[in-house]
């Protein structure tokens, strides 16, 4: 667990020092008339210190953070290629959803996600996703005038 | 008599029949999302958000505080009958809840919280009603420096009471104000972290990164575990209706968490948590029979289940009066409002009394809509329990992805809150807190503009903050809540604190 809580920490560090910098190039200006980057700045600047201590505490003695345990894992025993499968699905979808249009591009990223995750019937999935995208048309399309792109089929 | 009038006034603007459907939906969809453990009420009000954009102001308050109230009467339902606390307020109810339905009370079990949250919502709604008006008043006079140090304080309390480490939540709202700032200087016009894309000018959104930060990544969480359905304790709900010995058993701690939960929930931070287990600590200690409490004692139900509804709606004063949210629910109804161009605050009750009193008034009728919701409807909310999150997980996606689109007709918001999806996901694996990030987001402009405000009030002195009675309070509590962090005897109170989930 110290290994993930130094990944956090230095992440945090490098963030800050980033916006720092830009906040800088921005233009702090001074206390009576701060500038644009100035509460980046003072942001940037806590956000350094606090992940430089948080960095710290994993070099000291026992770590005493969070009452973590040492050996916790966090990403044995979970399926957490299942959220990148999910995360490249709707990546796509955005992707395609001008080209596609919305109820093409719907109906194939429901049943994708209703077989990519777990095991759904093939009949389920087809019904489930059928009806979600009529809802979904109805409440955004029909009642709250939201317009969605046509695409290919143009509908 | 003016708090009457206002409040008939109120009643005339909420019998409208659209105004009427909105708190409807809203509760409905409250007790829906209470009941099922995959998604809390910031999860669904963040996913409801952008359908609030093309209604009234009125409407879409009263809708997304029927969430959130009804989330709370909704959770209790999960608690008693399946042992799984549907929200984290919810969860002291579980203790007395699963044990009286497991000795096959689970009716009067649930009859008694839908009771008790509505006689807790209705004594606060007389709370909020009396505190909230001379509260503005005073709140008039404040200027950007006593505005600064409130909503430092606001943020300090809700650091204090994230779960975990105190460093974190710290850096977590600092992130958070740096994504809420970026877009156009207010004052200079000059873009900041735009890195040349026209549709940042604007800033980022609140509904996509809401969405993203806690709906998005509470799938992403549920999906990476598998996705087995809760077992539903097979009892014949019988009987909702708690009968006298019930009643003599429950008044008292009804009242009790009342009281409490309405001025703890006034307090920024996790109030309904907070005030559901201080009920429950007040009840086991008042009671003459405290070992009955955790073995099914009807007050470890009705205490809690009031102090957590009286919570959510004291936690409304400070967002109506000062324009401070207290919590990340509150911050998502201030974005909501000022989407429309309302600015809650001192100024909100004489310019648009409508929406004050519109909410008083809404919230009185859904609290008689969720008795009538909660109780005969029971049947239906335990299947909905059964519905599997393998069919539910699609659905909640989906209402999202359409959600983020139809803010402005882009692809752009969808790919923000999926960022902010993986960003959520990845701070909840490595422990950091997303409540106190949401709401520095949201009182990050403001926070700016009251501390640019000051320094040129001030000349640059930061004196100012210290020579204002008011502000000069809220910076030394500020202070104190920070330095009492390092100081161990204080760390360890801390942690025994129950902290709050924001989902």
């Amino acid at each position: 667990m110290r290994t993930h809580h130094r990944v956090g920490s230095i992440f945090w560090l490098v963030i800050g020092i980033y916006v720092g910098i830009s906040a800088y190039r921005l233009g702090i200006g001074v206390f009576s008339q701060p500038g644009p980057g100035f509460i980046f700045f003072l942001m940037a600047l806590l956000l350094i210190i606090l992940s430089a201590i948080d960095l710290g505490i994993t070099f000291i003695g026992k770590s005493k953070v969070g009452k973590e345990k040492t050996d916790e894992p966090l990403w044995l025993g979970v399926r957490w290629y299942k959220v990148l499968i999910v995360l490249v699905g709707i990546s796509i979808y955005n992707y395609a959803f001008n080209f596609l249009g919305f109820l093409l591009s719907t109906f194939l990223l429901m049943i994708f996600l209703f077989k990519a995750v777990e095991p759904t019937k093939w009949w389920v999935s087809v019904f489930a996703s059928v009806i979600t995208i009529l809802l979904s048309f109805g409440i955004f399309k029909l009642w709250l005038k939201v317009p969605f792109p046509t695409g290919i089929l143009g509908f | 008599m003016d708090v009457f009038q206002n409040l008939i006034s109120g009643f005339s603007l909420i019998l409208q029949p659209d105004n009427l459907f909105f708190c409807f939906i809203g509760v409905f969809i409250g007790t829906l999302i209470g009941v099922l453990p995959g998604i809390g009420p910031v999860g669904a009000m963040s996913l409801l958000l952008p359908a609030t954009y093309k209604v009234s102001p009125l409407a879409s308050v009263i809708m997304l505080a029927g969430i959130y109230y009804g989330a709370q009467y909704g959770g209790s339902t999960t608690s008693i009958l399946v042992n799984i606390p549907g929200e984290s307020s919810t969860v002291v109810t579980c203790l007395d809840g699963y044990q009286m339905a497991r000795q096959g009370r689970a009716g009067p079990a649930l009859g008694i919280a839908a009771f008790g949250s509505f006689i807790a919502g209705t004594l606060a709604l007389i709370g909020l009603m009396l505190v909230a008006p001379p509260l503005a008043s005073i709140a008039l006079r404040f200027g950007p420096p006593e505005y600064f140090s409130l909503m430092c304080l606001g943020l300090t309390i809700l650091i204090y009471l994230a779960s975990g480490s105190i460093i974190r939540a710290i850096s977590m709202a600092a992130f958070g104000v740096m994504i809420g700032c970026i877009g156009q200087d207010p004052e200079t016009g000059s873009s900041r972290f735009v890195f040349g894309i026209p549709d940042l000018l604007d800033g980022i959104g609140l509904a996509p990164f809401v969405m993203g930060l806690f709906g998005i990544s509470e799938v992403f969480i549920n999906i990476e575990q598998s996705l087995k359905g809760s077992k539903i304790l097979e009892t014949k709900i019988k009987g909702l209706l708690p009968n006298w010995q019930d009643w003599k058993d429950s008044i008292k701690p009804i009242l009790r968490g009342s009281v409490l939960g309405f001025f703890l929930g006034i307090l920024p931070g996790g109030g309904a948590v907070i005030s559901s287990f201080a009920s429950y600590a007040i009840e086991k200690k008042a009671s003459k029979h405290p070992e009955k409490f955790g073995k099914g004692a009807i007050e470890g139900v009705a205490g809690p289940e009031a102090a957590n509804n009286a919570a959510s709606e004291g936690a409304f004063v400070p967002l109506l009066t000062l324009g401070i949210p207290p919590n990340v629910v509150m911050a998502l109804l201030l974005g909501a409002l000022m989407i429309h161009g309302v600015t809650p605050g001192p100024l909100l009750i004489p310019k648009h009394p409508e929406i004050f009193w519109g909410v008083i008034a809404s919230m009185y009728l859904g609290n008689i809509m969720l008795l009538v919701l909660n109780l005969p409807l029971i049947g239906i909310w335990v299947q909905v329990l059964k519905v599997p999150y393998k069919v539910l997980f699609p659905l909640i996606l989906l209402f999202c992805l359409i959600g983020a689109y139809s803010i402005n007709n882009s692809t752009f918001d969808v790919a923000i809150m999926m960022v902010f999806g993986v960003v959520g996901y990845l701070i909840r694996k490595y422990k950091y807190e997303g409540a106190p990030m949401v709401l520095a987001f949201v009182l990050g402009p403001m926070l700016e503009n009251s501390l640019r405000q000051s320094l040129l009030l001030s000349d640059g002195s930061f004196l100012i903050f210290f020579t204002r009675p008011i502000s000069a309070g809220g910076m030394i509590v500020t202070f104190l809540m920070l330095i009492s962090c390092i100081i161990p005897a204080f760390r360890k109170k801390r942690e025994e604190i129950p902290m709050e989930e924001t989902t």
